[in-house]
């Protein structure tokens, strides 16, 4: 095969993570997504520990899905040891949830992607020439962080999540500063919308694909007890093993998932994609009058969905803080200290599975897969086929192509040190 | 104060959960601190991702690949200052709980026969590589830490880091000991302090992931000897 011309990236802006691309031009045109960030072992680290441990370990394995990544360690404990949980601790745990799901969403349509369609370098150059729409994105960011904050003790790496409930439970006049905030938050996230609905998607990248996501418990959540795909086939979550499979590939230190031999994409567009009946409110408004945007074909229609998340997110928040009234009540403790369990939610950047075995309530074993190490081999053609619909069309200048490969890369908004918390199989 | 006065700064990130770069991203005042600064650098928010001398770099994440140790000497090479933020910079963060023996034996468990295109290796702080002049603690670091590192160095000094552990700020806001009125052992007086204790607070035991404590003069053995003592 002759290589007319190689794009190499070694270090990809604007994402989370460490993470290469090489492209390759030619007769044959070849993508590859370098994961160069190194492996941390999480499924040994927590060996041993106490589900309490292992779940505060786990939130480490990133940043901006810490809250993700806490609660479902939580909930496979709860699985595991058949722990209960109070109406109250399901409610506030939602609103904990979907206050990460703003922040996450915001920062990486304002701070990641919105610099690419406006041409700038990051946020900062940006900020001066349209200040609204950063004063947006940081409204929304601040609404999200501070539900996290309020709820789970801080933004990043919650430690008031526990199993069994809450350590310390809000006050009303918690729930009075998320009420007061959310109006302007809403407005901010309709304003969202109607900046993403504004940019049409690039070509070359059409390819229908299949779209895995949550079968919620209730609504349009982020709790749910199996998995659906965009091709009508849905499993239970105890049977993942049978229908996700993973696999070592050289240049990745994430590992690849296929759903029945093939790449597959998880995220907002998948969640809205599978879901969106369960929508209501303004964000179903907004989705009905900007339906052609929701294509399930183009990985772009992914900022857009995370958009029209946002709205109904704040808008369940809001509604969650004017209808509870927080009780006191005390943590359940579990009875058991063995058991097995399975954990399915979704992370903002789509589906979290997490399947632990207790034995005297330590960690015998782990296994956790990541949105990111499932969407990576469907990244990788969607990569390929931007290059390759480029090249055929007689754009040659490798920076253009690359530059349209990196925002085809952001668009799936990848958590490359999620990926790479790496795990047993 | 004129441009040319403003502190050059970097902010790196090496393996880690990014969450310390997010937390500098997320301070209050990111618009204001951003003018305060040449920011040369910042992978996880710029495309412009040049290397460059700069008067004060921050680096987060600890050494786990040999793409990590090469961008870590270059970026010292090209500052003036270099700040360790986090956990994972200063001490090695969790991934540093596997190491020696266990470690060729887990990543072999894990990437089997399969020959990976980079080389990994055992999770280090990054003092063991190039010199630090400054550590910021936390898992993250608290937002009033960052800015109070930051305005140091824009009045052009430098921070003092705390000498006392996490329960000196336990009992400063009141918290009662969670262990001890459990009548549970507990590690706190080891730990660094690092701003605002999370756990009492919330009434859960410390997790203690901002380490040990680590000041002026400290004891320079981390990550490992750390662990074995958790």
């Amino acid at each position: 095969m002759k290589i007319e011309r190689e794009i190499r990236n070694d270090h990809i802006a604007r994402i989370e993570g460490k993470a290469g691309v090489v492209v390759e031009l030619g007769d044959e045109i070849t993508a590859k997504i370098n994961v160069t960030e190194g492996p941390r072992f999480f499924e040994m680290i927590t060996r041993g520990k106490t589900y309490e441990d292992a779940a505060t370990i786990c939130s480490r394995i990133c940043s901006f899905c810490s809250v993700p990544h806490k609660l479902t360690a939580v909930a496979v404990a709860e699985d595991a040891l058949g722990v209960e949980v109070s109406e109250q601790t399901t409610i506030l745990r939602d609103m904990l949830y979907f206050g990460n799901m703003v922040e996450s969403h915001a920062l990486h349509l304002y701070l990641f992607v919105a610099p690419d369609y406006l041409g700038y370098p990051s946020a900062f150059a940006m900020a001066e020439k349209y200040p609204q729409l950063m004063k947006h994105g940081l409204e929304l960011k601040s609404y999200g962080a501070m539900v996290q904050s309020i709820l789970g003790s801080r933004e990043i790496h919650p430690e008031n999540a526990v199993v069994g409930g809450f350590g310390k439970l809000p006050e009303k006049s918690d729930m009075e500063r998320i009420l007061k905030s959310g109006t302007e938050a809403l407005q901010a996230a309709v304003a969202t919308v109607d900046f993403f609905a504004e940019y049409e998607y690039p070509t070359h990248i059409d390819l229908p694909r299949n779209h895995l996501a949550i079968r919620p418990h209730r609504g349009y959540s982020v709790y749910g007890d199996g998995i659906s795909a965009s091709d009508g086939f849905s499993f239970d979550i105890e049977k993942y093993r049978e229908f996700i499979q993973e696999e070592v590939v050289p240049h990745s230190f994430a590992k690849h998932s296929r759903y029945r031999e093939s790449p597959f994409m998880v995220g907002a567009l998948s969640r809205l994609i599978n879901n969106s009946p369960l929508l209501d409110g303004t964000a179903k408004e907004l989705l009905s009058t900007y339906r052609s945007l929701l294509r399930e074909d183009n990985c772009f229609a992914n900022n857009f969905a995370q958009a029209i998340e946002m709205v109904y997110f704040i808008e369940k928040i809001n509604e969650m803080a004017e209808r509870l009234t927080v009780k006191k009540e005390e943590r359940v403790q579990p009875e058991a200290s063995e058991g097995k369990g399975y954990a399915v939610t979704e992370a903002p950047r789509g589906l979290l599975i997490y399947e632990m075995e207790l034995e005297n309530g330590r960690v015998a074993s782990l296994n956790v897969i990541t949105p990111t190490a499932m969407f990576l081999p469907m990244m990788e053609v969607d990569v390929r086929n931007m290059a390759k619909g480029m090249w055929e069309s007689g754009y040659k200048d490798p920076d253009l192509i690359g530059n349209k490969v990196e925002m085809t890369i952001r668009a799936y908004d990848p958590c490359i040190s999620c990926s790479v918390h790496v795990v047993r199989l | 104060m004129s441009d040319t006065m403003k502190p050059k700064v970097g902010i790196h990130g090496l393996t880690s959960c990014y969450g310390c770069q997010l937390r500098m991203a997320s301070v209050q005042e990111i618009l204001r601190v951003a003018q305060r600064f040449d920011i040369e650098y910042w992978s996880m928010l710029s495309s412009d991702g040049t290397i460059r001398h700069v008067d004060i770099a921050f680096v987060e994440g600890s050494v786990t690949t040999m793409a990590d140790e090469e961008e870590l000497k270059a970026i010292r090479e090209n500052a003036d200052v270099l700040v360790a933020v986090g956990s994972c910079a200063i001490h090695g963060g969790v991934q540093g709980m596997i190491f020696g023996e266990e470690y060729r034996k887990v990543f072999g468990e894990i990437y089997g026969n399969c020959t990976m295109d980079f080389e990994a290796k055992i999770a280090e702080p990054i003092h063991k590589f190039v010199k630090v002049d400054h550590n910021l603690p936390g898992c993250p670091p608290e937002e009033d830490e960052i800015m109070y590192y930051l305005a140091t160095f824009a009045m052009g000094s430098y921070p003092e880091e705390k000498d006392y552990p996490v329960c000196a700020e336990c009992r400063r806001n009141g918290y009662p000991c969670v262990l001890i009125e459990r009548g549970e052992p507990c590690l706190g007086p080891l730990v660094q302090g690092a701003g605002s204790p999370r756990g009492c607070m919330v009434r859960f035991p410390c997790e203690n992931l901002q380490g040990k404590g680590h000041g002026k003069g400290g004891d320079k053995s981390t990550d490992g000897d750390f662990w074995q003592a958790v």
